[in-house]
């Protein structure tokens, strides 16, 4: 590259900058190679086999006895006979529900709280100690909690209301573990919100106050609607996450019972297929599932996005 | 800080009664830890033990064999913050700062991969590492083995060794790198592994710290994939689902209890860590809300 006589030089400039891309463009692939090798093995490579899965008829594991069977496995999964629709999905849709309902609450009540308090790292920290906490230790804990010789209990005797089978009873298990679902994801949603708050410009409240507004006023005309990229989020990750999680129910009811009652369909594909080697119903659930997922996070952003256009 | 109005009363009064709400099942895990036989699971419910001895963290340890435990999640979850820190970074820098012919494609690839649920990957993983080719007594062709790589800790490692959401932290943050920095190394002839190692690393310690962190918190906790791996093979254990499985062989008398021993031990490395770096944790989880 030393030299260039006049009248190549004017080829060679450009010819010089298209090896020092085709070389970057090398690097590059060699920084990108570990991560890419892994998604095609664990990402790529997995998709396409849960896809085929859940179109297969598959017990074992040779490969070889794989057979196409169509959609029957959806048939079978969704027929009203079997237990999957009801009541398993309509579990997951209730504790993904129920849990999302709360936690948005609770969150939005607490953020909004603590974001006028003194301490205010304190009370984050406090309220985020579930989320890094294992669901081994919530699940035992609140399991205890629950017990007829329980905390909740106790409490409950001394208001002289009588004792609950909070996990044994069919009625209450599946609120009961809502609830701690609930619980445990308070935090993350408050330090998502705390920081949707922060970016609320002060000079709002300040105006509404010269107009006379209490914090009533406040809080529904400004924070909530100024709130809504902050709180679209936390619902649509509460909801995907409330949607698949069932480590919380193997841990507080074990099979997810009391027959069913706390069964969710997450759950119920890991048993069909790691209990039963049901490959290919199993997929199924957890297509249906992936679908119902899907469809509700494009809701919520459907929604939103409506909602967006009327008020500006 | 925001002051409005008078005393906030009413706020206090919330944030408190939710804080109670918090931090009462972990009271009750650790005082529980404490109590004795025929101190359990007994009414009246009391809430203090009758005395503070360490009998059921001795049992713990030698009945839930934690030492064992805490050797497997020690080996996990650091093997998979390595992991994840290092090709985050590397995958990272490729992203933000090299040119190439791809990049936008493989960079909404990368947004793509956060999107796939894990519930929907469970069955198809465990099904490529039992028929890993030439793991576990398997063949060429994946076959013929008993257990493939679900044998050892490989297992629980392999499939959290990279992480898009990783990728996606590093390549937002390094994009904010003045690129001077970067012609400067190169015109001092420096290549681009060595850019990458010595200018670029060095910069991305608080995103580092963060990813870390979360990694940490999340590796150390995982449970489903875990129970499943290790439920043909009880050696591979980490904390959480030893703890959770090997309760029906505890003494019946003081199960609870010893049992809340060994989660108030295994709680306690990740609530460390996380007071220690909870800024940097905190910053993190408002970084992942603002994608």
């Amino acid at each position: 590259m030393t030299t260039a006589v006049s009248g190549v030089g004017a080829l060679a400039a450009p010819a010089r900058r298209v090896g020092k891309l085709h070389r970057e463009g090398l690097a590059a692939y060699l920084f990108l190679s570990p991560a890419l090798l892994f998604f095609c093995v664990f990402l790529i490579l997995p998709f396409i086999f849960a896809i085929v899965l859940a179109f297969s008829d598959w017990g074992g594991f040779d490969l070889s006895t794989l057979k196409w069977a169509g959609f029957s496995n959806f048939g079978d999964v969704l027929s009203f006979d079997g237990t999957f629709v009801k009541p398993i999905l309509v579990n997951t849709l209730l504790f993904a529900f129920g849990s999302v309902f709360l936690a948005t609450f609770g969150s939005v009540l607490v953020a909004y709280c603590i974001d006028r308090l003194s301490f205010q790292g304190f009370w984050r920290v406090l309220y985020f100690l579930p989320v890094v906490a294992t669901v081994v230790a919530i699940g035992n804990v609140w399991k205890m909690m629950y017990q007829p010789a329980g905390l909740i209990n106790a409490v409950l005797n001394k208001l002289g209301v009588n004792s609950v089978g909070f996990l044994s009873d069919s009625s209450y298990a599946l609120p009961s573990v809502t609830v701690v679902h609930a619980w445990a994801s308070i935090g993350g949603a408050v330090l998502i919100l705390t920081a949707g708050l922060k970016a609320i410009p002060e000079m709002y409240y300040e105006a509404a106050e010269v107009d006379g507004a209490n914090s009533w006023h406040m809080f529904w005309s400004i924070t909530l609607p100024l709130l809504r990229p902050a709180l679209l989020f936390v619902l649509i990750t509460q909801f995907i996450g409330g949607l698949q999680s069932f480590a919380l129910i193997i841990v507080m009811t074990g099979d997810g019972g009391p027959v069913n009652a706390t069964n969710v369909a997450a759950f119920e594909m890991y048993q069909r297929a790691f209990k039963f080697g049901a490959w290919g119903t199993a997929s199924a659930m957890a297509m249906v599932l992936f679908v119902i997922i899907l469809a509700i996070t494009l809701l919520q952003l459907w929604i939103a996005r409506r909602r967006g256009e009327e008020t500006s | 800080m925001k002051r409005r109005g008078k005393f906030p009363w009413f706020a206090y009064l919330v944030v408190i009664l939710g804080g109670v709400a918090m931090v009462m099942p972990f009271l009750d895990m650790v005082m529980s830890s404490f109590k004795g036989p025929g101190e359990y699971g007994v009414i009246p419910y009391k809430l203090l033990p009758s005395s503070f001895n360490l009998d059921n963290y001795r049992e713990a340890f030698s009945q839930l064999e934690l030492l064992r435990l805490f050797r497997n999640s020690v080996i996990v979850t650091v093997s998979v913050t390595i992991s994840v820190l290092v090709t985050s970074s590397m995958a990272g820098y490729a992203l933000a700062k090299l040119r190439f012919r791809g990049r936008a494609v493989i960079f909404r690839f990368i947004l793509a991969t956060m999107m796939l649920p894990p519930f929907l990957l469970l069955i198809p993983t465990f099904l490529i590492m039992l028929n890993w080719p030439l793991a576990g007594g398997n063949d060429i062709l994946g076959r013929g083995g008993d257990g493939g790589l679900t044998t050892s800790l490989i297992a629980l490692i392999l499939p959290f060794a990279v992480s898009g959401f990783g990728i996606f932290l590093m390549r937002q943050f390094m994009v904010s790198l003045p690129d001077e920095m970067l012609e400067a190394a190169k015109i001092d002839g420096a290549n681009q592994w060595q850019t990458w190692r010595l200018i670029v690393l060095p910069q991305t310690k608080p995103v580092a710290i963060t990813l870390g962190l979360i990694t940490f918190i999340g590796t150390w906790n995982e449970y489903i994939w875990t129970l499943l791996i290790s439920s043909s093979d009880p050696s591979l254990q980490t904390l959480p689902v030893g703890i959770q499985l090997l309760q029906s062989f505890l003494d019946p008398d003081r199960t609870m209890p010893i049992v809340m021993a060994g989660l108030v031990i295994s709680t306690l490395p990740v609530l460390v860590v996380f007071l220690l770096f909870q800024k940097y944790y905190v910053r993190g989880v408002v970084l992942s809300g603002l994608k």
